[in-house]
């Protein structure tokens, strides 16, 4: 019998191990080693100021730079090589040791004592729950009351066609400061625009005219191309593989959680999160 | 006259179903409860981290609609960690035609639930680990050779039991002498 459970514990232990090898799963990361890599992570031609005293530009000035990309597909690698050729987007800050941040795409207090990172694809089934569930009650109580400040990043995976394009709508909307009902309709309307692929569409349905016109000129510009590879670089950093992913820096650790959360579970960890010492 | 090695088929195929089959269930299980989320301390990011994956392979089981809301939360929060506790029982051998009778019925569940998910061209995940994995004619391959693999084994080990161990039969023939 324990010769038994020794055979057992052992292949147990193997099996374990091998896995924790092998692993290609999602690590927490303490921040200074997220830092450093995100710092690596940053090719010098989209390199973009990363401290909030740096010299920012105003989305004005987004709009005015030269647009010498190309017009840019959905994959990834393709807009990996195009990017050198992208003019500089939008300074991003810097908040609690996280980088890159777009302004544009971030919510709340600078100085709360939770960052939150949210990497989701706008034609994920899950970041629509995610966000029509989750996301209204978070800001309310969380990112409102300055405990939580929200980044929500851009993670869209290659398996959907459109994702990469409603990102850069949504881009194009937060740039304009119209990003909270464009990515209402875009999770509301998912399933439609997913079989069509008509986001420009979608996106009209709640923008006048004259901002649709600013957004479509956004996109075809292509600078905010960088922003979205940018993001999804720094998903790579933490290893995403699925949306949502949340990644928490919280007194000086990181965790990253893949997965959708309902508010209950969520607002029970982010309480304990704030109480801890 | 030389006594036959206690090793025949049937112990062969016995053996062969306890390694393999216990150690799939229990990385199973492994993976399903503590993958993709793995940060294990204080004790509330861990208890995080479980809720988190529990209900990751919950709406994996939730997508291959068979089961009502309460049921797809009893099977997430049962079967990672029974198959854990059943792997390691079989592993073990202690009580093997019990806990490879129970193996077997659920292998048996899940090629069948994959066969359905396959034959109605189901767009979803296994949820048999914790990496995303379609359904496909792979899928249902190898989960027929286990499931077929957990009969042998069991229908084996019940087969053994009956048998007189052959070294018990050499000394009850050697004390009869």
């Amino acid at each position: 019998m324990s010769r038994r459970v020794f055979l057992a514990v052992a292949v147990v232990f193997a099996l374990v191990g091998a896995r924790l090898v092998v692993s290609r799963g999602i690590h927490p990361v303490s921040a200074e080693r997220y830092n450093a890599m995100a710092r690596a992570a940053a090719t010098p031609a989209t390199r973009i100021a990363t401290t909030a005293s740096e010299p920012s530009a105003t989305p004005a000035a987004v709009k005015e730079t030269p647009r010498s990309e190309p017009v840019l597909t959905a994959a990834t690698e393709s807009a990996r090589e195009s990017r050198s050729a992208a003019p500089r987007p939008a300074a991003t800050e810097t908040v609690d040791g996280v980088t890159d941040i777009d302004p544009h795409k971030a919510f709340g207090s600078k100085n709360a004592p939770i960052v939150m990172e949210v990497f989701s694809d706008y034609q994920c089934p899950s970041c629509r729950a995610f966000y029509l569930n989750t996301n209204r009650q978070l800001m309310d109580n969380y990112v409102s009351t300055g405990k939580v400040f929200l980044i929500h990043r851009d993670f869209p995976l290659p398996m959907h066609a459109y994702s990469r394009v409603a990102a850069r709508y949504a881009r194009a909307a937060a740039e304009i400061g119209k990003i909270e009902p464009v990515e209402q309709t875009l999770y509301e309307n998912q399933e439609k625009w997913e079989q069509t692929g008509d986001v420009d569409g979608t996106v009209a349905a709640v923008l006048t005219a004259a901002e649709m016109n600013k957004v479509r000129a956004l996109v075809k510009g292509g600078t905010l191309e960088p922003l979205i590879t940018k993001d999804y670089e720094l998903g790579e950093v933490y290893r995403v593989n699925s949306t949502p992913t949340s990644v928490f820096h919280a007194k000086g650790q990181t965790y990253p959680y893949a997965g959708m959360m309902n508010y209950e579970i969520l607002s029970q960890f982010l309480n304990q999160l704030l109480s801890q010492k | 006259m030389m006594q036959s090695s206690p090793l025949n088929f049937r112990l062969v195929v016995i053996w062969i179903g306890r390694l393999i089959l216990g150690g799939i269930f229990i990385y199973a299980g492994y993976s399903k409860a503590f993958l993709p989320n793995r940060n294990f301390w204080p004790f509330f990011i861990l208890k995080f981290s479980l809720t988190m994956n529990i209900s990751n392979f919950a709406a994996q089981v939730e997508g291959f609609k068979l089961l009502p809301a309460w049921g797809v939360q009893f099977v997430a929060h049962t079967l990672p960690f029974t198959e854990i506790i059943l792997g390691l029982l079989v592993l073990i051998g202690w009580r093997l035609r019990i806990w490879a009778t129970l193996l077997t019925l659920i292998m048996l569940g899940f090629f069948s639930v994959v066969l359905r998910a396959y034959l109605l061209h189901m767009d979803i995940n296994c949820g048999c680990f914790a990496t995303p994995e379609p359904i496909n004619l792979q899928k249902v391959l190898e989960d027929a050779a286990l499931a077929a693999l957990a009969v042998a084994m069991t229908i084996f080990a019940f087969i053994e039991a009956r048998r007189p161990h052959p070294w018990a039969a050499r000394e009850t023939s050697q004390a009869q002498v």
